[in-house]
């Protein structure tokens, strides 16, 4: 009785009963969908169909399978969305630094950091396009814009929280200000680095994707709205729907991985 | 034949001796330190009008209940707190001198590891700071950690250390850097009776062998009696010196010294010395 216990709270268990239960919810839903619509696929298909859909070599746009446009356009979409967090991450993490080094800095920028953070996407977006005047720069400056401020207030605490007895240790020893960053404060706010980078890292691929659907001429959220209006298979929309859903959580647990590989000390539970 | 020879390796030279050119005696004049009041009441007088004379080479016990500013002192010793009035002389020189010098080695009542750091890395680390050439710092840190019997834990982390081994590292960091003065802040404090006397007559060793000021912080009299060359008593409301007790038991101690009747007449003598608890 117990080692069943312990079986279904271990953590693949739950996440399996997550599975099968929204699949099970789904098909309900396809099944009275079907029996009442004309075009059901476009309101919710079966899973099946979907996954059919991924192996089938049917031309959907004459030249390309639905699969085919979906990996073409996400190569687009995709790379533009990792640049853009490369670079907002840096950003943020500068912005750190100053912040924490200077405090004017912090007073100064952090309220109006938080009131970019308040403008939704979809206002901003068409902003950025105008001034960039290209999809490929708005796609960058838009996933960099959402990226920085998670990894910069997540990092500014990082460094805020370091104990005031490890300071007084490298106070004592008459650290100066470099060492002190070095082998103190950088160090002691990398998890809170990467917590940063684990929030964000979807959202600048859902940001990439939203930009896209901007302008035509190629990225996943063109082909997403595209497909919605009848001129290619509704297929390429449902495919990109779970693709986008797969790369999101894909991207945080890379950012995992590569905390992992930089920090490979396990974290102590306090 | 190899462990033998390991046993006897003489740390003194190694742990930098006391009699080169810095004369690390210390002596505090008419110190006090008071603490404003959160409420916007009146100040608190942490410390007040303490005189103390501490001789180079010295064991110096600092000993009181909570509240008694016997931290503070030891802080504000080791330019970690500021005194409102009075003077404190190092040698003939302030703290702050002395700090940014290096010549302080600072055992916390935590340890205050480095927890993403190895053993070895965080004994390591003052001396990175210090700019102490590489070798040297491998050198000195195995010679550490042989001193306080972790030699075997070098590539552990923090966390993977039971609190007393944790306390060692602390220690072991504090004289890989030979300060000229050791300062400890009630460190065994948390620990087991077990763990602790081994600890005490580690560092009674210690301090034979390199004979470094020691200043220490405890609450606990018995500790301070078994270590040091001196107990100053202090008490609370405000933080004052109502005396100084000369230990002159002979060294080494043993713990059997504990059963004495000397050691507990000195135990005695300081328990009684305490003014208004």
């Amino acid at each position: 009785m117990n080692r069943v216990k312990k079986v279904l709270s271990s953590k693949q268990i739950v996440t399996l009963v997550w599975v099968i239960g929204l699949i099970i919810v789904w098909e309900i839903g396809a099944t009275v969908i079907a029996q009442t619509k004309r075009t059901p696929e476009y309101v919710l298909p079966h899973i099946s169909q979907i996954v059919d859909s991924v192996f089938s070599d049917k031309l959907v746009n004459g030249s390309q399978t639905a699969t085919q446009i979906v990996l073409s356009n996400a190569a687009l979409t995709l790379v533009r969305a990792g640049i853009g967090f490369i670079i907002g991450s840096i950003i943020g993490f500068i912005l750190a630094l100053l912040m924490n080094m200077f405090l004017p800095v912090e007073k100064i920028a952090f309220p109006y950091l938080m009131m970019i953070q308040m403008i939704p996407i979809l206002g901003m977006a068409p902003i950025i396009l105008a001034i960039t005047k290209d999809i490929d720069k708005s796609r960058i400056v838009i996933a960099a814009i959402l990226t920085f401020y998670p990894v910069a207030t997540n990092t500014l605490a990082g460094f805020k929280a370091v104990e005031k007895a490890k300071h007084e240790l490298m106070y004592s020893i008459a650290a100066k200000k470099k060492d002190i960053y070095k082998k103190l404060l950088i160090p002691a706010s990398l998890p809170y680095f990467f917590t940063g980078l684990k929030i964000s890292a979807p959202m600048a691929i859902t940001a990439s994707i939203l930009v896209d659907t901007l302008q035509g001429g190629g990225g996943l959220g063109c082909m997403l709205s595209q497909s919605l209006k009848h001129a290619m298979s509704i297929y390429v929309f449902w495919q990109i729907v779970f693709f986008s859903a797969i790369i999101g959580i894909l991207s945080f647990y890379l950012m995992s991985v590569i905390e992992k590989l930089v920090s490979p000390y396990k974290k102590v539970r306090r | 034949m190899l462990r033998a020879k390991k046993m006897n390796v003489d740390y003194s030279k190694d742990l930098g001796s006391d009699t080169e050119e810095l004369k690390t005696g210390i002596i505090i004049e008419n110190l006090s330190v008071r603490f404003p009041d959160k409420n916007g009441g009146d100040p608190v007088e942490a410390l007040q009008n303490i005189n103390l004379e501490i001789k180079p080479g010295e064991f110096v016990s600092l000993v009181g209940p909570s509240g008694c500013g016997k931290t503070t002192l030891l802080r504000t010793i080791a330019d970690l707190q500021q005194p409102t009035t009075g003077t404190i002389s190092i040698g003939g020189l302030t703290p702050r001198e002395i700090r940014l010098q290096q010549k302080f080695g600072i055992v916390f009542q935590n340890p205050v590891l480095y927890e993403w750091r190895t053993v070895r890395r965080n004994v390591c680390m003052p001396m990175e700071i210090m700019g102490i050439p590489k070798p040297e710092r491998t050198r000195r840190v195995t010679q550490m950690l042989e001193l306080v019997g972790l030699y075997n834990f070098g590539k552990m982390h923090p966390h993977e250390l039971s609190g007393g081994m944790q306390q060692r590292v602390g220690i072991a960091r504090a004289l890989a850097l030979r300060p000229k003065i050791l300062l400890m802040d009630e460190p065994f404090s948390a620990l087991d009776e077990f763990t602790k006397e081994k600890l005490h007559l580690d560092l009674q060793r210690i301090w034979s062998k390199t004979k470094k000021t020691i200043i220490f912080v405890t609450h606990s009299i018995q500790e301070a009696v078994f270590l040091s060359d001196k107990v100053v008593v202090l008490s609370p409301h405000p933080g004052r010196i109502s005396a100084v007790v000369d230990i002159n038991l002979p060294r080494p101690r043993g713990l059997e010294i504990k059963d004495t009747m000397e050691f507990n007449s000195l135990v005695s003598k300081v328990r009684n010395s305490f003014e208004g608890v």
